[in-house]
């Protein structure tokens, strides 16, 4: 049987583009961004164009509208591939894309107006959040429900990946975002003081363990092995990734409130957990890049296969980061500054982004059963990312520890040696060096953009 | 007490629901990943686990990558 008539892509098809769309969107607001902090004339004096504005509207957008069409667009395909069965509810998966979209639309019109929570990755007022609640349970039920349909024996282990993510933000959100209402578009939240941080921080972690680390590692598991076209390497490996996964990524989040009023053991059990975490996430990077063992050679010429292998380099390489600056030590020299700006764009732009961007290239030609437009553009466009995020990267750490050891640094009668203004000002040179690694990434997502409309353009029309 | 052990003294009669409910849940998960870990790398369960990695072609019967079949018999 054809997979066109075996399986439901339609709604999978307007996520692939979408997320595209949102990688180039998502990644220009924040180049802009990056500009104005080199360049503070490009605030424009306009409240609504402003850093503080803008910035949750770039990271909802890279976040929640790419990242989350992606996790929507290759859950929604690879449950139906490995479970041998057609969606359970097309109709519901149309819900879930045309509900999210609302939302980003939503927060495209609120955020720069100014309405938001001022809780970081969870700013959207509460109408908004309640959107988001049902919108996400609707992609939940789906996924559930197709896998209660499976043709096979066993669930394969992206699943288990997608499905965790689905378990853990269902409840993080619902619980992050309790407030009280006082209008249509201000509420407070139904905790206070360090509750209210370390819930906030809570929260804030296990986005990234369980949004932009477990449902990647769900999109790794299926894709890395398809367009490889080989199985993964270990399987056994893979399920103790999932539960080890599971069960430390929970204990993280103190580590972002270190040296506050959150008690001290909670920061040293979160940093404790942190470094313990090493183990998997190592584990799933060396099983994502051994099942090229002994294929090495199709990196030559293999574009889309460079996405996901670079991208599991840069998945073990901030994995490892993020422990070594939740330790006390070192956390006492990066917090605060743009070290954790670089560390966040290293997961981001190097792990998220160009796994998604190989998934992606990997199912448009399937969707649209063609080849790519242009291998070369896929090509160049792997390594303007890789460019690109290293640049923004490095200027970050440069500037991130120049500031933390100017913030520290003191005389010999125990007064700073330096002023605010004074780091600041030494920052600029790297600011600009953000910008362009920023500028040269975002280029790179059009230079994708592009080549997919091509692609599309020339598909067969039965498959489009 | 010398530093050593004072590190890691507890006194237990301070110790609040939160506490132990954080205490029993953490002692809990650890017990259950080592089990997890005994499961998974015990050899009579390698053949089963690995034997899944082919689903990633789709069901039985779904024709898949034929190298995918090659490589997994030469692992």
């Amino acid at each position: 049987m054809e997979a066109a008539e075996k399986y439901d892509f339609s709604a999978v098809r307007w996520f692939s583009v979408a997320a595209v769309i949102y990688l180039v969107v998502g990644t220009l607001v924040g180049f802009y961004i990056a500009a104005e902090l080199a360049w503070p004339v490009l605030n424009l004096d306009l409240p609504y164009t402003t850093f503080g504005r803008l910035r949750p509207l770039h990271t909802n957008a890279v976040i929640f509208a790419f990242g989350g069409c992606t996790l929507m667009a290759t859950a929604f395909y690879s449950v139906q591939r490995t479970c041998g069965t057609r969606i359970w509810s097309p109709k519901m998966a149309w819900f879930t894309f045309w509900g999210w979209n609302l939302v980003i639309v939503a927060a495209v019109i609120t955020l720069p107006l100014g309405i938001t929570q001022g809780k970081e990755y969870a700013e959207l007022e509460w109408p908004i959040d309640l959107a988001i609640a049902v919108v996400w349970l609707s992609f939940f039920l789906n996924f559930v429900m197709t896998l209660v349909n499976k043709k096979t024996s066993h669930i394969y282990v992206s699943n288990w990946f997608f499905l965790g993510m689905l378990v853990m933000i269902t409840y993080l959100h619902v619980v992050n975002s309790l407030a009280i209402p006082v209008s249509l578009f201000k509420s407070y939240s139904l905790f206070s003081g360090v509750q209210d941080a370390m819930i906030q921080w809570w929260w804030g972690h296990n986005a990234v363990g369980f949004y932009l680390t477990a449902g990647f590692l769900g999109i790794m598991y299926y894709f890395v092995p398809k367009q490889a076209n080989r199985p993964i390497y270990s399987y056994r490996l893979s399920v103790i990734h999932f539960w080890a996964l599971m069960f430390g990524y929970v204990w993280l989040g103190a580590h972002h409130l270190q040296y506050t009023a959150l008690p001290d053991w909670t920061g040293s059990l979160g940093a404790a957990v942190s470094l313990a975490m090493i183990i998997p996430s190592w584990g799933g990077a060396v099983n994502g890049m051994m099942t090229l063992s002994g294929a090495w050679d199709k990196l030559r010429d293999d574009y889309i296969l460079r996405f996901m292998i670079v991208s599991l380099a840069f998945y073990a390489m901030s994995t490892f980061e993020g422990p070594v600056m939740s330790v006390k030590t070192v956390n006492a020299l990066s917090h605060y500054t743009d070290w954790t700006i670089g560390h966040v764009h290293s997961g981001a732009l190097g792990w998220v982004a160009m796994v998604a961007a190989g998934a992606l290239y990997h199912l448009i030609e399937r969707l649209w059963n063609v080849k790519m437009y242009s291998a070369k553009l896929v090509n160049t466009h792997f390594w303007m990312a890789t460019i690109g995020t290293v640049v923004y990267i490095t200027a970050m750490w440069v500037s991130g520890i120049m500031q933390g050891l100017m913030w520290r640094d003191y005389d010999e009668f125990g007064t700073l040696s330096y002023t605010f203004a004074e780091s600041v000002a030494a920052m600029v040179p790297y600011y600009k060096m953000r910008a362009v690694g920023g500028l040269i990434f975002w280029l790179g997502g059009v230079v994708m953009l592009y080549n997919v409309v091509m692609t599309i353009r020339k598909a067969p029309a039965r498959a489009a | 007490m010398n530093k050593d052990t004072g590190y890691f003294h507890t006194d237990w009669a301070a110790m609040t629901v939160n506490d132990w409910a954080g205490l029993i849940v953490t002692v809990v998960v650890a017990v259950v990943m080592v089990v997890a870990y005994v499961l998974v790398f015990h050899p009579k369960n390698k053949e089963g686990l690995e034997s899944q990695r082919y689903l990633v072609d789709g069901v039985e019967g779904e024709s898949g990558p034929t190298e995918n079949r090659l490589h997994g018999e030469n692992k």
